[in-house]
Formats: C-alpha cells, sequence, structure tokens
C-alpha cells in the first residue's frame, strides 16, 4: 500500500510511500530533510558518488505536488545539503522546478544544514526555526512543546522490521504522543535508528509499499 | 644476476666470518642456511620454508651480508618486509645484531605507520642501507615521484611471513609493489620466508616467479594430548564454548609456570579469560588476555609479561600464532577444535623450547565430536597433510588503490602498466576491459561522473601518461594507503583516555549509554560514542553482552575434514579419543549410518517442528551455507514453501513444516552441481551480502575516506555510509567495477564457491546413502540445535508486505 491514513492530535494526516506527509484539511504537503545537492558537496570531499539525486528527488517532489495539488509545500528542515556556489547545476535544477509550480507556496523550517544557504533565492518563505499551524508545531529537530504536538524531521528515523529469519532495515513514520517524525526525503538520506518507545506508532517504509507496525 | 662466484676466494672468506660469528654464539650455520647463501650468491630468488625459531632470518639476511662485505655500497640494498608493525622493532633489532657482527657499515632502518619523524627524515634523506618495513609502507613509498632514484641501488627484498600475507589483499597489494620494483631495478632478488605450508611452490611462484625452494630443519616433534571425559560422565553432543571444562584447563594451568590458552573466536576468548578469572585464586595480574581487537599497547605489555615470564596465563586467539617467540611459555592448551592441521601445528610449536623434548599441547574438546576432529589432526600433522593458503585473485579495489600508486610515483602509460600488473600471479587473468574499467573509475569517477572534471582522480596528460594533478588527492591517498588491515571499527578508550581496543561498528551501534559489555577482558560501560571512539568507564557490576566480531569463527580446513571423514569410518581406530566417542558412533550405526570417507550421508527426520533434512558433506561451514541456500532453492522448486537453514563444519539442515517426498534419484538431482552458479545467486540474498563487503571494497579503492590519522573528521561527519554509496551506484552505474569486485568477493570468499563446487562434484560422483531416522542421530542433534542461519522464500517485496501485513494482523486480532 502507498498511502495510510492517521490521525494525529485530532487530525487526519496521510502518509506517503515516497516519505511525505500530507494534511488535506489544510492542503499542506510535508517533507523534511531533502538534502538537495549532497552528492555535490561528496564529490567536493572526494567520494565519488554518481550525480542524478537531485534531479531524482526533484521528480519526486513533482509527483507528489500532481498528486495531492497542495497550496503549500513545507520543508522540515535541511532543504539544501551544504554550501552552493551559484553556479553549481543542481541549483539551476532547482530553480527550473521552482518555476514550474510557482503556484505552490513553498515554506523552509530552518534546519541546521540550512544556515549556509538563503532559500530565499529559490522561491521559498522563512519560517524561521518554528511554524505554528494549530494543533501542531512545526520543527527541524525533534522537540516537545506544552501547548501542541510537534511534527518534525532531523533524525532520519530509521526501523528494523523482522521477518522469519530476516531483518530490514527501513526509513519510517514514528508517531510518539507530544512529537511525530518524518523520514528523510532524500535519496541520498542514511538512517538512524532508537529505541522503539512502548506507545509510539510506527509506519515502516518498504521498497513495496508501507507497513504499519503498530 | 650472480653478484660473486661462491666459489672464489673472497666468498669463502667471507662466508668464514660469518661461520666464525655463528661460532661465537655457540652454533654452526645449518645446510638449509648456507644453501640460502649461496643461492643469493647465484643471483636466484627464493623460499625458505622452515618452523619458526629455527634461524630463517640468517638464513635469509646472510647471503646480502656476503654480498655487502664483497661489494660495500651505499644507499638502499635490502628491502625487509614484515607484515606486522610490532614485528618491525624485533626484526630490525635481530638484523643489526647480524650486520655489527658481520662489521659491515649498513645502518639499519625501520619505516612503519608508526616510524618518529626523525626516522622518516633519514629515510627521505637516503640514510639507510637495510630498511625494514611493512607492505603498506612500501606502497607509501612507491608513491613518491623520487621512487626510483631510491630503490636505484637494491639488491633484493626479503618477504618475511610469507605465508601469513600470500592470502590476503596485502599480499596482492606486496605482489603490485615487487612488480613495480623489479620494473624499477631488474636485478633484485626477491626472496621469501614462510612456515611450512601445503603449496610450497605455489607459494614460491607467488612471490617470486620462479626461484629455489630451501627446506629448513624438521619441525620438532609435537605431542597432542587430550582432556578426554571421564568414563560416566555426560559430555553435550553440541556446543562451542565448553566452559564445562573449566576445571580440568584451570587444573592444567596451574600445574605449570605458565600457560597459553588458545580460542578460535575473540568472544570466546573474552568469555573464557572472564570464566578463569571468576576462579583465578593467584594475582590477578597474572592472568591476561590478548586478542586483535585489543590495543595494541596492552598486547605488546601482554607479551612482554610472557616473554618475562610474569605472567602466568594468557587467553589468546590467532593474534599470538604469528611471530614472537615466547621461550618461557611451558603448556599450550587449545579450547575447541582448531579447525586447521597446520594452526594446530603452529599453536603446539609455542611451547617446549627446551632441545631435544617434544612440544605438547592440550585440547579441550568442546563437544564429543571434536574428539574426532583432535584425533584427525594428530594423524594429518603425522603425515604432514598441512592447508595450502592459496593466493588471492588480484581485486579491482587493490588494483584501483595501486594505480594511483603509479600515478603519483612518476606516472604511467596504460599498456606498460597492464603489461607490468599483469607480470604478478594475482592479475596474469586480468582481462584488459576490467583494467581499463578501473582506469575509468579513476579518470572520470565512474560513469555517472564523466561531466564532472573537478572530481578526477587520475588525469591523462598530452603525452598520454597518467598522473595527478590535484595535491588532495595526492594527500588523500597516501593517508588512506594502509587502510586494508583496518575494519569498520571503533576505538574503544576509557573517558580518562587510555586506549583499549577496537571493536565493530556493528556491535556497539546496539548499545546505547549505561550498556555494559565485555572486552579485553574488563566489565565496561559505554559512557557515549563520539567521533569514531567509544568512550567507556568501568562498569560496577558484572554482566553484559560480549562483542561479536564479523567472520570469527573458522571454517573446517579441507585437509582435516579429509582426514576426519577417514577417522570417523575408522572401525578399528587405535586413538583414546575414539575409544571414548565410540558408544556415540555405535548410536550412529545403530540409528542411522556412519558415513565412509566416499559417502555422502543424508538423513531425514520428523520432529515435532516439522520435518528436517540432514546432509553430511563434512566440507566446512561456509560453503554448507552456499549449499543449504541452493538446496531449499531447488527443493522450493518441486514444492513451493518456507524452508529454513542451519549449517556446521559437518553438514546442513534444512527445515520446513512438511518436505517433499524424496528419493535416492530426487536427492542426487538436488545435490548435482549442474547450475550451481546461477541457481545460487537465486537464492542467496547476494546484494545483501555483496552491500556488507563494499565496505572493505569502497575503502581499499579510495571510494570512501576514513579521515586523518588523529582527527575527528571522518566520512562519518559527511554523513555517507558504504552502504548508502553502494545503494547509490547499484541504481546509477550498476556496472561499476567496484560493485562486480564486492559479489565476487562474497562468492571467493563467504560462500567458498570453489569448495563448494568441488564437494559437489564429489557427491555426484560418490555414493549416497539415504536414511529416514526415528530420532536425530548423534551427527544430526548439533545441527538441530544450531539457529538458523537463513532460508529461502520465493518472494519480493510486494508479497513481503503482504505476509508481513497479515502476521501483524494475526498478532494483533489475538
Amino acid at each position: 500500500m502507498n498511502e495510510v491514513s492517521m490521525q494525529v492530535a485530532g487530525e487526519t494526516l496521510e502518509l506517503h510511500s515516497e516519505r511525505a506527509l500530507y494534511w488535506r484539511r489544510e492542503r499542506c504537503l510535508l517533507v523534511a530533510d531533502v538534502h538537495l545537492g549532497k552528492g555535490a558537496v561528496l564529490r567536493r570531499a572526494g567520494v565519488s558518488v554518481p550525480t542524478g539525486q537531485t534531479a531524482t528527488d526533484l521528480a519526486r517532489l513533482a509527483v507528489l505536488i500532481d498528486l495531492y495539488q497542495p497550496q503549500r509545500l513545507i520543508v522540515l528542515g535541511d532543504l539544501v545539503h551544504g554550501d552552493a556556489t551559484a553556479q553549481a547545476p543542481w541549483l539551476r535544477q532547482v530553480g527550473e522546478w521552482r518555476r514550474r509550480h510557482a503556484a505552490v507556496q513553498m515554506t523552509l523550517v530552518a534546519g541546521n544544514h540550512d544556515r549556509h544557504f538563503d532559500a530565499r533565492s529559490l522561491g521559498f518563505d522563512l519560517a524561521g526555526e518554528a511554524l505554528q499551524l494549530p494543533p501542531f508545531t512545526l520543527l527541524h529537530a525533534p522537540a516537545t512543546r506544552a501547548d501542541s504536538y510537534v511534527l518534525a524531521g532531523h533524525v532520519h528515523p530509521g526501523i528494523i522490521v523482522h521477518d522469519g529469519w530476516r531483518r530490514h532495515r527501513l526509513p519510517a513514520f514514528r508517531f510518539a504522543a507530544h512529537c511525530g517524525l518524518l523520514p528523510a526525503f532524500g535519496t541520498l538520506t542514511g538512517l538512524h535508528d532508537e529505541r522503539v518507545l512502548a506507545d509510539e506508532r510506527i509506519v515502516a517504509i518498504s521498497p513495496g509499499g508501507l507497513i504499519p507496525l503498530t | 644476476m650472480p653478484t660473486s662466484s661462491t666459489t672464489s676466494a673472497a666468498w669463502r672468506r667471507a662466508e668464514a666470518r660469518l661461520r666464525a660469528w655463528f661460532a661465537t654464539l655457540g652454533r654452526k650455520p645449518a645446510p638449509f642456511q648456507r644453501a640460502a647463501w649461496r643461492a643469493w650468491a647465484d643471483g636466484r630468488n627464493g623460499l625458505i620454508h622452515a618452523p619458526t625459531g629455527t634461524g630463517k632470518t640468517l638464513a635469509a639476511v646472510g647471503g646480502p651480508l656476503l654480498d655487502a662485505v664483497l661489494h660495500p655500497e651505499r644507499g638502499l640494498q635490502l628491502l625487509w618486509i614484515t607484515p606486522l608493525r610490532s614485528l618491525a622493532t624485533d626484526t630490525a633489532q635481530h638484523l643489526s645484531t647480524a650486520v655489527t657482527a658481520m662489521d659491515v657499515p649498513w645502518r639499519v632502518l625501520r619505516r612503519t605507520g608508526d616510524s618518529t619523524s626523525g626516522e622518516r627524515a633519514k629515510l627521505r634523506r637516503g640514510d639507510c642501507e637495510l630498511l625494514v618495513t611493512t607492505p603498506e609502507s612500501l606502497a607509501l613509498l612507491l608513491s613518491y615521484p623520487d621512487a626510483a632514484d631510491r630503490f636505484k641501488r637494491l639488491r633484493g627484498v626479503v618477504v618475511d611471513e610469507w605465508h601469513e600475507l600470500i592470502s590476503s589483499k596485502r599480499g596482492t597489494l606486496l605482489q603490485l609493489g615487487l612488480a613495480r620494483l623489479r620494473a624499477l631495478r631488474p636485478q633484485a632478488r626477491i626472496w621469501g620466508l614462510s612456515a611450512t605450508l601445503g603449496n610450497l611452490d605455489e607459494a614460491l611462484a607467488t612471490l617470486a616467479g620462479d626461484g629455489v625452494l630451501i627446506g629448513g630443519v624438521a619441525g620438532k616433534r609435537i605431542q597432542i594430548r587430550t582432556a578426554l571425559p571421564d568414563p560416566g560422565e555426560r559430555f553435550p553432543w553440541a556446543g562451542h564454548l565448553g566452559l564445562q571444562q573449566l576445571p580440568r584447563v584451570l587444573r592444567s594451568v596451574l600445574e605449570v609456570r605458565s600457560a597459553l590458552v588458545f580460542a578460535n573466536t575473540r568472544s570466546q576468548a573474552e568469555l573464557w579469560h572472564e570464566a578463569l578469572a571468576s576462579v583465578w585464586m593467584e594475582p590477578a595480574q597474572t592472568l591476561a588476555i590478548h586478542h586483535g581487537s585489543i590495543d595494541p599497547k596492552l598486547r605488546l605489555a601482554t607479551e612482554e609479561g610472557l616473554r618475562q615470564g610474569t605472567l602466568r596465563c594468557v587467553v589468546a586467539t590467532s593474534s599470538l600464532d604469528l611471530g614472537v617467540d615466547f621461550s618461557s611459555v611451558d603448556r599450550v592448551i587449545q579450547i575447541g577444535s582448531p579447525k586447521g592441521v597446520a594452526r594446530l601445528q603452529q599453536r603446539a610449536g609455542r611451547s617446549g623450547h627446551a632441545p631435544g623434548l617434544p612440544s605438547k599441547i592440550l585440547c579441550v574438546p568442546t563437544h564429543l565430536l571434536e574428539l574426532a576432529e583432535i584425533a584427525a589432526a594428530r594423524r594429518a600433522i603425522a603425515a604432514q597433510h598441512l592447508e595450502p593458503r592459496r593466493p588471492l585473485r588480484g581485486g579491482l579495489d587493490v588494483l584501483a588503490q595501486h594505480l594511483l600508486t603509479l600515478a603519483l610515483g612518476g606516472g604511467f602509460e596504460a599498456d606498460a602498466a597492464y603489461a607490468e600488473i599483469g607480470s604478478t600471479r594475482a592479475y596474469a587473468q586480468l582481462p584488459r576491459a576490467q583494467f581499463d574499467a578501473v582506469l575509468e573509475y579513476l579518470q572520470h569517477g565512474g560513469t555517472a561522473l564523466a561531466g564532472y572534471p573537478e572530481y578526477h582522480k587520475l588525469v591523462r596528460g598530452d603525452d598520454g601518461r597518467f598522473g595527478v594533478s590535484s595535491l588532495r588527492v595526492a594527500r588523500l591517498h597516501r593517508l588512506s594507503i594502509g587502510t586494508i588491515t583496518a575494519d569498520g571499527s571503533l576505538q574503544v578508550r576509557y573517558l580518562k583516555g587510555a586506549r583499549l581496543g577496537a571493536v565493530e561498528e556493528s556491535f556497539l551501534s546496539r548499545l546505547r549509554p549505561g550498556d555494559r559489555f565485555l572486552f579485553a577482558g574488563r566489565h565496561l560501560e559505554l559512557v557515549r560514542v563520539r567521533d569514531m571512539t567509544a568512550y567507556v568507564r568501568v562498569a560496577p557490576s558484572r554482566r553484559g553482552a560480549v562483542p561479536r566480531w564479523y567472520g570469527g569463527r573458522m571454517p573446517l580446513s579441507g585437509e582435516l575434514s579429509d582426514e576426519l571423514r577417514r577417522t570417523l569410518a575408522d572401525a578399528d581406530a587405535p586413538e583414546a579419543e575414539l575409544r571414548a566417542l565410540a558408544p556415540l558412533l555405535a548410536l550412529q550405526r545403530k540409528g542411522s549410518h556412519l558415513p565412509q570417507p566416499d559417502e555422502v550421508l543424508v538423513e531425514r527426520t520428523r520432529t515435532r517442528e516439522g520435518d528436517y533434512l540432514f546432509v553430511f558433506p563434512f566440507a566446512g561451514r561456509l560453503a554448507h551455507e552456499g549449499l543449504a541456500a541452493v538446496l531449499a532453492y531447488r527443493l522450493s522448486r518441486m514444492q513451493k514453501a518456507d524452508y529454513g537453514y542451519a549449517v556446521n563444519d559437518y553438514g546442513l539442515a534444512i527445515t520446513a513444516r512438511r518436505l517433499p517426498p524424496l528419493t535416492d534419484a530426487t536427492l542426487r538431482e538436488l545435490l548435482h552441481p549442474w547450475h550451481l552458479r546461477s541457481d545460487i545467486r537465486a537464492s542467496i540474498n547476494l546484494t545483501e551480502l555483496a552491500r556488507r563487503q563494499f565496505r572493505e571494497v569502497a575503502r581499499v579503492a579510495g571510494l570512501v575516506f576514513n579521515g586523518y590519522p588523529g582527527s575527528a573528521k571522518t566520512v562519518h561527519q559527511l554523513q555517507v555510509s558504504s552502504g548508502l554509496l553502494f545503494d547509490v551506484l547499484r541504481q546509477h552505474d550498476p556496472t561499476h567495477p567496484l560493485l562486480w569486485q564486492a559479489e565476487r568477493e562474497v562468492l571467493d570468499q563467504q560462500l567458498d564457491y570453489a569448495r563448494l563446487r568441488q564437494c559437489l562434484i564429489r557427491t555426484a560422483r560418490g555414493k549416497l546413502v539415504y536414511v529416514e531416522t526415528a530420532r536425530l542421530s548423534p551427527l544430526a542433534f548439533p545441527l538441530w540445535v544450531e539457529r538458523l542461519r537463513g532460508g529461502v522464500h520465493a518472494d519480493d517485496w510486494k508479497s513481503r508486505v503482504e505476509r508481513m501485513l497479515a502476521t501483524l494482523e494475526k498478532a494483533a486480532g489475538r
């Protein structure tokens, strides 16, 4: 299955297997940790990774925008991975992609990787460190807020799924009592698995679709 | 090129000087030593094989020293390559003594990863005639543009402990380095020193192409005793820790002044050390542990303690098999089967240095069937059926590293480099297309990066020669030479700073701060992990996990398993071990069948949890693992079901709720070598295995960089893992040479493809005995208790998800 609906803080959120979350009532598409241009940073550091991630990730976002027709795209931090020179080829690709989706409002909640780069040049609004959209507070790094439910990214949540004698390490959505974590959207990102809390609801993302685990 | 005739008066006078020095030590040159000296003078290459401590070093250095007496020259004359940095200091001292005694004005220097900057500066000025170094440091020397100049007076290379290098990537790297030296200096001789192997000719050919084999004195007599269970004692049929033997081992240790206890894996060593510590009545500091993951400083202290006799007992793994002599060790104890003939012989040789007395070793079986393995090992040692150590086929990752070294060391031209590399045994079969693919990867970063000139490591100049233009590439490359030995491990150190050693990341990633574990003989508590270092403190209580090291368990060697099959079938074996085993073998005969050497036994048993099929090819656990997967896959084509499997060194078990009906004919088909390679591909998740293997491949080839020594900047901070790179490459550049390399290593090393194929051919030719047993036979029982290693489902991600969802729903509904 590619989509799973989930009740969080009284709202219905639709989880998509392309590692995005759609909040239909507000027509908001949420993704976290896109890390555009990460390949270029790695190549500059001498790690020869092939090119093409930025194009792939932009295409995935375009498909999601076509599917849900959102009013607004909100990125929960780490839109770009590192410093970018103005002539970086991937930056041009992002610019073109942005122009194609000019009707969609795009907002960036600042992440730790975003401090070197001004996303306004790409037509993003800057929401600062936190964006209040009751009942939610959107952050980059997870935290707890007394008055609202937090949706965040940053940790690149993963989970180990046991299947008989096999174990698979998969990216996941994780919703605890006061804070929900989105998987990292970028293709060139790793995983970090944390212990599962008792009251957590987890949806793993496998190449064959979503697997609600709890 | 002969340097001097051994019949000349001058040579005889020089040799007399060497013999006079031997006489002052109260010794006489052995015939093999004199033979080696003469062969050197004749300008030949060679391999000297003899047991440790019989004078191999002097056999090898004598020739060059005589040469130096006759033709004194300044500048680097002799290169001495040693596999271990820790041996370099000892060796350099030993060689210096000989140099001084011969009154040769040679300066002896060592150059390893831990040389002082003073030593390095001296070396850069060329201030030495004899250089002791490691394969990695040789590669580093070759990566400087003045390499040709530095080696222009070289007369020869001696490779110490060649048997330790031959089957590893370091051995491949060394072959490439020697090919370079030979191109720079064709008259340089190449000599190797080796323990006795089953394939000495191959070892010589791999090292030097051609030359003379010189055998040393025969080894000491070896006496193998076994800690036999008492009559009537309940002794386990399975297991591999053997801790129930603790009282016997303790008694045996305390009978002598100092003892070495060998375990087969690092985890087993940690557990045995802990067990001994808990009953140790002597001062605590007289018991120590030694294995490859412990910090070199601590290891060195342990070795020093053994030498000086301050330690009464050291629990060790194969980390102590190598090099240094411990003449004060009175007794060697082997826990569990040694799994190899040569290894048992080597370990036994660690004790009894008194002249004329045999080396003694006490073998402690961990389960009953190991009694037969010990008896078989004794027979194989008597017959000197030792294991070969096969050289590796040259890897593309090592090739990539070497090409960059060539580019830095003065540049190269593609055709000439291909010819030079093809002159080594490792790369004699290398297709030009693969060579070009590696060149392409270095030049353009693989097909996917062709358009990005700034990421190119190699640059082709106008004259067609390949070189490196970026200083950063040069610096990174020199820093990453020598990372072959490192594995993906984290340093373990106390908060205060003292280093304890290294454990694998995969183990530590399962621990959280506050968790406890047993390491280097200490109970530790993890405080935090930062900058590739795990900071620990001493844990207040004794409880916790023991680190598991990847690939810890050695498979039973081919030589030992051949002997084992013969020994088990030998009805009137005289050995005490087999008498103790007789009741068990009688049970096996009664309930099933005891396989003869030319037979493969197949048993089928129904148990409460389902049907079991047991196959006993005695081919070692690696080959069995591949075979089990193939068999399960072939069964699943006969009848769709979930098949799980387990393996040990004797055989494999396949289990399913219901197995299809089988006959001799269907079994023969199932065990046939036809389509083996494609069936392996279909049955094993090769991708997943290759993904793990890729880590080492990527590091050796310089695809990922492990960080500057002593600096915190690591690949981790770049947030890229080799696993991630593997996935990306598979998607965007599936023909990348390093992906191919990773898969080949899985087939060759992890699944032991060659042995698996051989075993199936043997089965197809031999007799198959198929028995349906009412209850588990003694041979089957250990497999039944073994954890299931894997299985075969005929599925893809879609059906996996469906199955998992169904399971989850069932669990929720209950």
